[in-house]
């Protein structure tokens, strides 16, 4: 970690509870070289992670924080972005806290266009807890829960946050750090609920039961997988199998954010112009 | 403080008293109290307090939310209660088991925040139309953990108001989740009362004045500075075990000083947090003790029972936990029977058992039918009680 980031750190929280070779921390730093390039404030940022590996995040950041509970960050997030409009409200989440017992928390602050970022650390697995199936594991993953192999599908977040209604909708790898810092800068420009797929990597967890081995190639094999967007377009679904379409996937500037609408309907209320019904 | 908000209402209304409902009482509870911050999700019988707070709060620029679900509704108003805002949110029963493990969170992260359970009968959909007091044992231990409770009981549309803003006082001023209890028939029945008169009021535990602010954490020993959000540079909040920083630690020593100053910030403080009635002091040889709707017919039954000449005490209890253990022992001391009317199968009893049956006989009297204890049926359980005792 270089010393520029370290302002944004709780350097005497460290070392950090992760695996070696885990993609926690390469996430968390595109995040920090996009704090450094927002310039964010301390004072009003607001982190807000969930409970898991990922949310782990939160904890080592030396900006107002929050280590919430399992599967509610967005919801608290909610509550602080409308309590505080000037905050930046970022949330830190993993696939087991955002797309499982976060999932409808997750769909609902899409629905509203909420002006909150929400990073979500897919590893595919539920790392913490010991190794068990998420909603990301792909069909025939072998997890501690799925012994023979995963029988589920899996969520596409994407679309399925697009679908929601999120207005930045992004997906990018622990291996490609610098378009993943890019988009979450990006992210927390845009005005309205952005959600960044973080592609990361567990071979703790995830990789000793599952190919490739170890953090190197699994990393690789992230970037043997991504197709950029624009490559996307020019391929058939079956060649899109199994591939990680990276880039910015979706961006509506017109739709309205919750925090600004809420603030509108006040201000109406308050000149006397809406009497209500 | 002026109670300007129900006086703002009163203006287009009745000049000496409003007629409300329960439910809207506590919602104008809260707005005197100065929440400004709602979060919720409709259920009978709780949802005309949330329909209120839609109606009112943007008028006083506040934050009014309806989430996807309780879960949802009880974290928000924990993020609005982290920034500063003193936070409220209003259940029944199924919406109330939901919260349970957020509001564990607001006891480990020192979140003031105000729940207010309109009980229905349970379990599960249960009745959702017909009142209950099925929910107590539920509000002092609903979230895992060993963990302070602080909860009340409302008997009619006053209380839904006074003590909703006893629940945001104490809130603030302990830094912890309330509960405040009531059921179907007191939310949902109209009654008129003065919101001046309601606000300063005088109880046998004391005389109290919840339109002050007088929240001063800082007075409490036990409290922790708190870890506000945009208040100093870098707060952190977590519902792992933490120390003074706010961030988690390990060590045996710190947490456990750590969660005993979680339990002692409101057990030292029985006294301010306990409000009660006697009534009939010393007069008879039975004292009903009641909490919310068995609490109102528990005194109707005092006066029917003395006109028949069958004298009888009634301690009104307000707040059920912290547990009034003084009031409860001193009564125990000087009665034969302390009867106990609920609308469950005897939760609280068993509660008043444990710090009397050393002194007196408890007998619970439970009802789980969906209707309320009536005067007569009260007094004629006390007439059988005093017959029994004369017959031995």
């Amino acid at each position: 970690m270089t010393s520029a980031l370290d302002r944004f750190l709780h350097t005497d929280r460290l070392p950090h509870i992760w695996c070696s070779g885990c993609g926690a921390g390469m996430v968390t730093g595109a995040f920090l070289r996009a704090a450094a390039k927002l310039d964010l404030q301390k004072e009003t940022t607001a982190i807000i992670g969930g409970i898991g590996c990922s949310s782990r995040a939160a904890g080592y950041l030396d900006f107002g924080t929050v280590h919430a509970i399992h599967g509610r960050a967005l919801a608290f997030a909610t509550g602080i972005k409308m309590a505080r409009p000037d905050f930046t409200v970022i949330v830190f989440t993993g696939d087991g806290d955002g797309a499982a017992i976060g999932g409808n928390h997750l769909i609902h602050a899409c629905r509203r266009n909420i002006d909150i970022t929400c990073i979500l650390f897919n590893n595919s697995i539920y790392g913490m807890t010991g190794g068990q199936a998420s909603p990301m594991s792909q069909e025939d993953d072998v997890s501690v829960t799925a012994p023979y192999g995963q029988a589920e599908r899996s969520f596409d977040l994407c679309r399925l946050t697009e679908a929601a209604g999120a207005t930045y909708v992004a997906r990018g790898t622990a291996y490609a750090g610098r378009e993943l810092e890019r988009l979450i800068r990006d992210g927390v420009r845009h005005k309205g609920f952005s959600f960044i797929e973080a592609v990361s990597q567990c071979p703790t967890e995830y990789g000793k039961r599952n190919p490739p081995k170890g953090a190197i190639a699994m990393l690789e094999d992230q970037r043997d997988r991504s197709v950029s967007v624009k490559e996307a377009m020019g391929m058939t679904s079956g060649e899109l199998e199994s591939k990680l379409i990276t880039g910015l996937i979706y961006k509506d500037e017109s739709a309205p954010e919750f925090q600004e609408s809420y603030q509108r309907m006040l201000e109406r209320v308050q000149q006397g112009s809406d009497g209500g019904n | 403080m002026e109670l300007w908000y129900t006086h703002l209402l009163r203006e287009k209304l009745d000049q000496d008293s409003l007629l409300v409902q329960g439910n809207r009482a506590s919602a104008l509870g809260a707005l005197d109290a100065g929440v400004r911050f709602f979060a919720g999700y409709p259920i009978t019988p709780s949802s005309e307090i949330m329909e209120t707070m839609a109606r009112e709060l943007p008028k006083v620029g506040g934050v009014f939310l309806q989430m996807e679900d309780e879960i949802a509704s009880i974290c928000a108003c924990i993020g609005g209660s982290l920034t500063g805002e003193t936070s409220m949110t209003a259940t029944s029963g199924p919406g109330f088991s939901l919260m349970q493990e957020a509001i564990g969170y607001a006891i480990m992260a020192e979140a003031p925040l105000v729940i207010v359970n309109v009980m229905r009968v349970g379990p599960s959909t249960g009745r959702p139309t017909a009142p209950s007091q099925g929910d107590v044992m539920q509000a002092r231990w609903g979230t895992h953990g060993d963990h302070p409770s602080i909860v009340l009981a409302a008997s009619n549309v006053v209380d839904m108001y006074r003590l909703t803003m006893a629940a945001v006082r104490f809130a603030q001023r302990f830094r912890t989740p309330v509960t405040l209890l009531a059921d179907e028939v007191v939310g949902h029945m109209r009654e008129s009362f003065s919101p001046e008169k309601a606000g300063r009021y005088r109880l046998s535990s004391g005389d109290f004045d919840f339109t002050e602010n007088y929240s001063r954490p800082d007075l409490v020993r036990e409290v922790h500075p708190p870890h506000q959000l945009g208040a100093f540079r870098h707060p952190h909040v977590t519902g792992l075990v933490h120390d003074e920083t706010g961030f988690p630690t390990n060590d045996p020593q710190k947490s456990a000083e750590f969660l005993r100053e979680l339990h002692d910030k409101v057990a030292h403080h029985r006294d301010e947090l306990c409000l009660y009635d006697v009534k009939n002091e010393g007069r008879g040889r039975v004292c009903i003790v009641a909490y919310g709707s068995c609490a109102r017919s528990a005194r109707a039954a005092m006066d029917l029972a003395q006109h028949e000449g069958l004298p009888v005490e009634v301690l009104h209890l307000y707040t059920l936990f912290p547990l009034p253990v003084e009031i409860l022992q001193r009564v125990a001391r000087r009665v034969e029977f302390m009867l106990i009317p609920e609308l469950n199968l005897g939760q609280y009893a068993r509660e008043v058992r444990k710090m009397a049956e050393q002194w007196t006989t408890v007998i619970s009297m439970g009802k789980i039918d969906g209707t309320l204890i009536t005067p007569r049926e009260l007094v004629d359980r006390v007439s059988d009680l005093v017959g029994k005792y004369e017959n031995v």
